[in-house]
């Protein structure tokens, strides 16, 4: 497989900040990869640098194979773009939006178009100054995800949907990595990603600090449970791999590594589970499990 | 009064954010009265000095529609009002404009007003404190301008009188902003309204000076004319402005109170579901997104040409009148003198509204920036488009418009004087003279793209290009400025079309450079990162 983006060693100064510091980034060819980071971490820097609006201040990006800030028609057009803060021309329509966008890109499939605008349950005859933030971000997303491009960047695409139209996301997302393409989702929120990434990058401070699959890295992590039990879990501390143990009765939350995931599960079981919540790893967790190994 | 709650806070915090703009605007105003005050005690502290200007004033039409009638222009502090006060009470209306509508329907139509009431501001507190600011900048500038005047040792009085004459038009000018920051949700929209009103009242002074003085009562411009300082002195006018002030101020506030923050009178209606013919193409958006701006200025200076071309009779009369033309007349001995004064009369008015006029065009080419500033920039520059495509289109669309619309400002001016004088012959020669004004306003815009070429940051800069062509102007129209300086403004060099010989190569020269201002700006954006 081929890298549609290679980025190495990228650097970005804003006057004295610097907001890239060697970051680096690979994404190949029909893969869905996480770009995550907390706020202010360079990931939308990182995709505007990407996307020829920006200029790096060193190191190497390639998207394409090509240098971004050339934007060679052959590359911009391969590329579909949703920024997080989505802000439109007040006096147009959300579907004039659309078309206008979609035109610069060539032309838009009008079935796809059709069928976006009602899985998105988008009022194409308002004018975008009605909108809500979400409405302004499906009249962007249905722009970019009927145009025929190969890479689609997203930048915190879902910030603004409800959860019923961030299921309408993933679906689509889902198609569009059927049909080879590739994606990259930038987020905070490593849950918004999680069910939709092969490949993951963080970031922090506009480097690099953990690349890989989801699942290599879900092995470096933890999951937060909270269950009660019919008999008090006694003893639940010397299991392997748990942490952070507090009780309270027959009820205890902890954290356990998610490697040893199954063999808590089947403890807490044989003591007569009567309730669980259960949750996956944070970024927050990565993050910490990071600084703790290193 | 719940409604006006954090007042008092919001005032110290719009003061907070415009602790630069508003001292610059205000040293700005008095310096505009200081420079006058001292170039002219120095160039008339000869009585007789003073008797000729006043003689070669007396039943110049072009002077009055722009200045207002001669008054004791025979003492120096009457002639420093008669001078200052109009272009300064203007100044003043358009700060009141910028201010009011910046802290009003900008921040609202932004979303920061909601912010602000979430937390406990009054409805009304957000205007109480634009309000507010907008007085105080006024209020110093006033007595700015009264110090200014009674260091030069005029009449204390007197001085003071001048001062309040403009503080009043700026304080009407601000309570009618806020009546039209609540009709539109949109803060360009209020700011053209706003224009709109400021032109009417100039139009009626101009008309009402020229005729029989009924229409200059009817114009907030004219009020501060007709308090006579410096001869007579008439205090009573100022209630005029005061009222005015009380009567809009609370008009906006009552609709405010009555209606949606963030919503105008008018509700949006729904639009067409699909983008259709020229929309799909980029120019197409760039003209949807300059059509509403395009079609109010053309709208104003249609009309405002027929205004002042229907008052050829008027002025043919005044100019003929006047001894010291008809001096010039005896010695020319011209069969066509009446025409011809008409049209040096029009070609000096153009000037100035190719001055006003410009401030389209650089708004045109700054459209880009707004753009860039808005974060819409991004999703068409993320797409194929190329950035030099993007601007050229918007820049191409101002240039084309400007021109257009000046000589459209021609025809009007030339069906107006057909109308009133009988007189159609001229229509021609006045298109060319009004479209032959372009290329001085597209070296402005072109100085404007450079400008947003070099930075985003830059870009407003090209604002102060405009206001120095106009002080250039203001002060040109009495020759005390150096040759060199004078030449800075592009309109100095402009052929006064349709009374002097068109000048093919200077317009030429003119197109050339600005060709070479929007060249290199393209390029340098090229270069440059998106903000």
């Amino acid at each position: 497989m081929s890298a549609v983006i290679e980025i190495e060693g990228l650097t970005k100064r804003f006057g004295h900040t610097r907001a890239l510091d060697g970051l680096d980034l690979t994404v190949r060819t029909g893969e869905v990869h996480g770009f995550l980071g907390p706020n202010g971490s360079g990931k939308s820097t990182t995709i505007r640098i990407l996307l020829g609006l920006i200029r790096s201040s060193g190191g190497v990006a390639r998207i394409f194979g090509e240098d971004p800030w050339a934007r060679s028609r052959g590359v911009t057009a391969r590329i579909a773009y949703v920024p997080g803060d989505v802000n439109l021309w007040p006096n147009l329509t959300g579907g004039e939006t659309i078309d206008v966008l979609g035109s610069l890109k060539g032309g838009i499939d009008p079935d796809r178009r059709r069928d976006l605008c009602e899985r998105f349950e988008l009022d194409t005859a308002k004018k975008t100054k009605a909108y809500s933030k979400g409405n302004r971000q499906k009249v962007a997303l249905i722009a970019a995800l009927a145009s025929d491009a190969d890479l689609f960047i997203f930048d915190e695409p879902t910030s603004g949907l409800d959860p019923l139209k961030e299921a309408v996301f993933q679906e689509c997302v889902r198609e569009i990595r059927g049909s080879g393409k590739t994606i990259l989702l930038s987020s905070h929120i490593l849950g918004q990603v999680e069910q939709l990434v092969d490949q993951l990058t963080i970031i922090r401070d506009g480097r690099t600090v953990e690349a890989g699959s989801l699942s290599e890295m879900r092995r470096l992590t933890r999951t937060s449970i909270r269950a009660e039990t019919a008999e008090p879990p006694e003893g639940i501390e010397s299991l392997a791999g748990v942490h952070g143990v507090r009780r309270e009765g027959n009820r205890v939350s902890l954290t356990v590594d998610t490697a040893e995931l199954r063999p808590t599960m089947d403890w807490l079981a044989a003591r007569g589970l009567v309730s669980l919540v259960s949750q996956p790893p944070t970024l927050e967790d990565l993050f910490l499990r990071r600084y703790e190994e290193g | 009064m719940g409604g006006l709650g954090y007042t008092g806070r919001l005032f110290l915090f719009a003061l907070r954010r415009d602790r630069w703009l508003i001292p610059l605007c205000v040293i700005g105003l008095v310096a505009w009265t200081a420079m006058y005050v001292a170039s002219y005690k120095g160039l008339y502290s000869d009585p007789a000095e003073l008797k000729k200007l006043a003689a070669s004033m007396e039943g110049n039409a072009a002077v009055i529609a722009m200045q207002g009638p001669t008054r004791a222009l025979d003492t120096l502090p009457g002639v420093i009002v008669w001078e200052t006060v109009p272009v300064v009470s203007i100044l003043s209306a358009v700060l009141s404009l910028f201010l009011v509508t910046r802290h009003t329907r900008m921040e609202e139509e932004d979303g920061r007003t909601d912010l602000l009431l979430a937390s406990g501001a009054g409805r009304v507190a957000p205007l109480a404190a634009a309000l507010g600011l907008t007085a105080a900048a006024l209020g110093l500038a006033a007595v700015g301008e009264a110090t200014v005047l009674i260091a030069a040792g005029f009449d204390p009085g007197q001085s003071i009188l001048t001062a309040a004459a403009i503080l009043g038009v700026g304080l009407t000018i601000a309570g009618t902003t806020a009546v039209c920051a609540q009709v539109t949700g949109k803060a360009r929209l209020t700011r053209g309204l706003v224009a709109g009103v400021i032109g009417l009242a100039w139009a009626l002074r101009a008309i009402g000076d020229l005729g029989n003085g009924r229409l200059t009562w009817a114009s907030p411009l004219g009020w501060a004319e007709l308090t006579h300082p410096f001869s007579g002195g008439r205090w009573w006018v100022l209630l005029l402005p005061l009222a005015a002030t009380a009567i809009t101020v609370a008009l906006a506030v009552a609709t405010l109170s009555r209606r949606d923050i963030g919503a105008g009178l008018l509700q949006p209606r729904p639009g067409p579901r699909r983008a259709e013919g020229l929309l799909l193409r980029p120019i197409g958006l760039s003209l949807r997104i300059q059509r509403g701006t395009i079609i109010g200025w053309t709208a104003a200076l249609g009309a405002y040409g027929l205004v002042i071309g229907g008052m050829g009779d008027v002025v043919e009369d005044v100019l003929q009148s006047s001894p010291a033309v008809k001096e010039a007349l005896s010695a020319g001995g011209s069969a066509t003198a009446g025409p011809a004064l008409l049209d040096s009369y029009f070609a000096s008015l153009l000037v100035i509204l190719a001055i006003f006029g410009a401030a389209f065009t650089i708004g045109s080419a700054l459209r880009p920036h707004s753009e860039e500033a808005h974060g819409r920039a991004e999703l068409l520059l993320a797409s194929p488009l190329g950035r030099v495509r993007w601007v050229a289109g918007h820049v191409a669309i101002g240039l084309v418009a400007s021109a257009a619309m000046m000589a459209l400002l021609g025809l009007t001016i030339g069906i107006g004087r057909g109308i009133s004088t009988g007189d159609f012959s001229r229509v021609p020669a006045l298109i060319a003279a009004g479209a032959a004004q372009a290329p001085a306003m597209w070296i402005l815009g072109g100085a404007a793209v450079l400008l947003f070429g070099l930075s985003d940051r830059l870009a407003g800069a090209a604002w102060g290009l405009l206001i120095a062509c106009f002080a250039i102007w203001s002060m040109a129209a009495f020759g005390d400025l150096p040759g060199w300086v004078n030449d800075l403004s592009p309109f100095t060099h402009t052929p006064l079309l349709p009374y002097a010989d068109a000048e093919p190569g200077t317009l030429i020269a003119m197109t050339a450079v600005a060709a070479v201002l929007i060249g290199v700006g393209l390029a340098l954006f090229r270069r440059r990162d998106l903000a």
